[in-house]
């Protein structure tokens, strides 16, 4: 065997099981999935085969799922940017430390993600509460806190989930930044300020976009808090996906609302990509 | 790991056949248990009720006849029901017994898709209190759907549907969204004396939405309300209110007196179920006054068998006032159509306002 043959067929033998894993689980029943989306619902018979863009268009013409994705996307861009403003700084000073205690700063990072996300809001919901512990706190001083179902104890709770994932990218993407270009820039006359937008920042940039999108992603897909957290009245799409499969057995709109948020997040995602230089992007 | 490894080989055990042990145990337990036990597959709700299930169904009427159930857990009753519409034309259905609500039930018989069952398959069937059963559903529980309000704060508790409108209810009364649809045909019944009038039902709800109806979004969730003092009414089944009370939550029922709207939940066998006889089995035993009396007391819920008489505790609070109040079982044929479309108008037109 040549060479050139016996690496190709190496590759092979390592994309391979992959790549069937993927064909098998992820775009089988996506495939599947989008045929059902061509489906009509029927109340007694389930679906009936037949192709028609109906549920798609009826994601379309009534305004309420428009609604419910534009209050995803708000949610999911708000909590993306938070994370940035939260998790860089703090990201920045992980990866930078030189403390003993680093290892136990990094390990209070990521405990949160040791804890399921119905759990984790569980807890938040006992916070949040009337007669809660933020509550119980503000009637020492005379006030109510009531933050349940509210857009407020969504992007908190989905801020949590995520936060750690940013840190976690941001902080691995920094230790592997030489420090020394930050401190030839400040030998130049930059304040560390300047040093950390003009040489670290960029280079930071095809890491911290990863990030951001991961985030994105998470708060676009998110289940749990919304639904415990917002309570019925708080609308996104997941939770939708969810009610008219389980609630309505509506599987043919359920599917064609399951691809729409898809293409929308990576519409959205490859647009983000679109805005960031070439030179940055991951 | 490896130092309990070296210790075993020291003593004459071989890794390998250590580890071949460790592989195969779960194969040797699954497949004692499968000599000993005839299995069937159970769909039904997780939690307490499948906890009850197995404490008060299963085990001392079925274990003894080497019949074990393996539980199918989904926590939506229409999960269950697609999945049987879905597998309809399958030779070998995924479920033997499924839980399901008797209006959910009577939109899968009429689909074709549910075994008929008499009291030849299941013996029991004919100590069912009349109106409970249908050709396909067995009735496994049942309760009224009551005005729910706080004894602490309410001293005169709404006497029907209309008396929730009232001004100093206000930001006072909520409900689990999931109960939308009963809610809806005990406004139905007030405003029109029907449970199907839902164009009346709509209306009606609409006005206690704009007084700032509260929704939440499980049913476990309705309870706590009333102890932290959010709602001072609402709506609910009898036996939740039981188990609320239970669980140290100040609520106390009040009988609508236009009537209050059945819920009655039960089990159906589809037409492909591989193992009917054990299916068959199984209902027989969940209608034995027993079990049925041991649901009354844990959940809160009616027996649905005349041979299952309540008494103690559990009577008195499950009793309804004298006189008795006018009992009225959903209009299953109406129903069953009319959910998706009142579901769609409560999704837009309440949650979402």
């Amino acid at each position: 065997m040549s060479p050139r043959r016996a690496q190709a067929a190496s590759a092979a033998g390592l994309l391979g099981p992959a790549t069937c894993v993927v064909l098998l689980m992820l775009v089988l029943p996506l495939a599947l999935l989008f045929r059902d989306s061509l489906n009509r619902f029927d109340t007694i018979q389930l679906m009936i085969e037949t192709v028609t863009a109906a549920n798609y268009r009826r994601f379309f013409a009534e305004s309420y799922y428009w609604e419910v994705m534009r209050t995803t996307v708000l949610v999911a861009s708000l909590v993306t940017v938070l994370c940035v403003a939260l998790g860089l700084p703090l990201a920045w000073r992980l990866a930078r430390t030189t403390s003993r205690w680093k290892s136990l700063w990094m390990l209070a990072v990521i405990l949160p993600l040791f804890i399921g996300s119905t759990v984790r809001t569980l807890g938040w919901m006992i916070l949040f509460s009337q007669k809660g512990v933020l509550d119980g706190v503000a009637a020492l001083f005379g006030g109510h806190v009531d933050l349940m179902y509210t857009a407020t104890a969504v992007v908190i709770g989905t801020l949590s989930v995520n936060l750690p994932f940013m840190v976690l990218t941001l902080q691995s993407v920094f230790e592997g930044i030489d420090v020394r270009l930050a401190e030839a820039a400040q030998g130049l006359g930059a304040t560390p300020a300047r040093a950390f937008r003009r040489i670290i920042l960029p280079l930071a940039l095809p890491g911290l976009s990863i990030a951001t999108i991961l985030s994105f992603i998470l708060g676009m897909n998110a289940y749990a808090t919304p639904v415990l957290l917002g309570g019925p009245r708080f609308k996104m799409m997941a939770p939708q996906v969810f009610t008219e499969f389980n609630t309505s057995g509506n599987w043919p709109f359920s599917a064609a609302l399951a691809f729409i948020l898809m293409a929308t997040t990576l519409l959205l995602t490859t647009l983000s990509n679109v805005v960031i230089p070439r030179r940055y992007r991951a | 790991m490896p130092d309990i490894l070296t210790g075993l080989a020291r003593r004459g055990v071989s890794r390998r056949a250590v580890l071949a042990t460790a592989l195969a145990t779960p194969f040797v337990i699954d497949s004692t248990r499968a000599r000993a036990e005839e299995t069937f597959i159970l769909g039904t709700w997780g939690g307490d009720y499948q906890r009850l299930m197995m404490e008060n169904i299963e085990m001392p009427f079925l274990r003894k006849q080497g019949i074990a159930s393996v539980a199918d857990i989904a926590n939506d009753e229409v999960v269950r029901a697609s999945k049987l519409l879905a597998t309809r034309r399958l030779p070998r259905g995924p479920m033997d017994v499924a839980c399901v609500s008797a209006v959910q039930a009577f939109q899968l018989g009429e689909a074709g898709v549910l075994e008929e069952l008499t009291p030849e398959k299941v013996p029991n069937l004919a100590h069912v209190k009349s109106g409970l059963a249908t050709a396909t559903f067995a009735p496994h529980i049942w309760s009224p759907q009551i005005i729910s309000y706080s004894p602490d704060r309410v001293k005169s508790p709404p006497a029907s549907f209309g008396d929730l409108l009232d001004a100093k209810y206000k930001g006072r009364f909520g409900f689990p969204t999931a109960n939308f649809f009963y809610a809806m045909m005990g406004a139905s019944l007030f405003t029109s004396g029907s449970t199907t009038d839902f164009a009346k039902a709509q209306a009606f709800m609409s006005k206690l939405n704009a007084q700032g109806m509260r929704l939440y979004p499980t049913t476990d969730a309705g309870g706590p309300p009333f102890k932290t003092g959010e709602i001072d009414v609402g709506v609910m089944w009898l036996a939740r209110i039981a188990m609320w009370q239970n669980a140290g939550i100040p609520v106390a029922a009040a009988f609508p007196k236009e009537g209050c709207i059945l819920y009655v939940s039960g089990m159906v066998i589809p037409k492909n179920a591989p193992n009917k006889k054990a299916a068959f089995a199984y209902l027989n035993a969940m209608l034995e006054p027993q079990a049925q009396l041991g649901f009354a007391e844990h959940m809160g819920y009616l027996p649905t068998v005349t041979t299952a008489v309540l008494t103690g505790k559990v009577a008195q609070q499950l009793a309804l006032p004298d006189p008795a109040p006018k009992l009225v079982a959903p209009d299953y044929a109406i129903t069953a159509k009319a959910y998706d479309v009142q579901h769609d108008w409560w999704q837009k037109s309440i949650e979402h306002t």
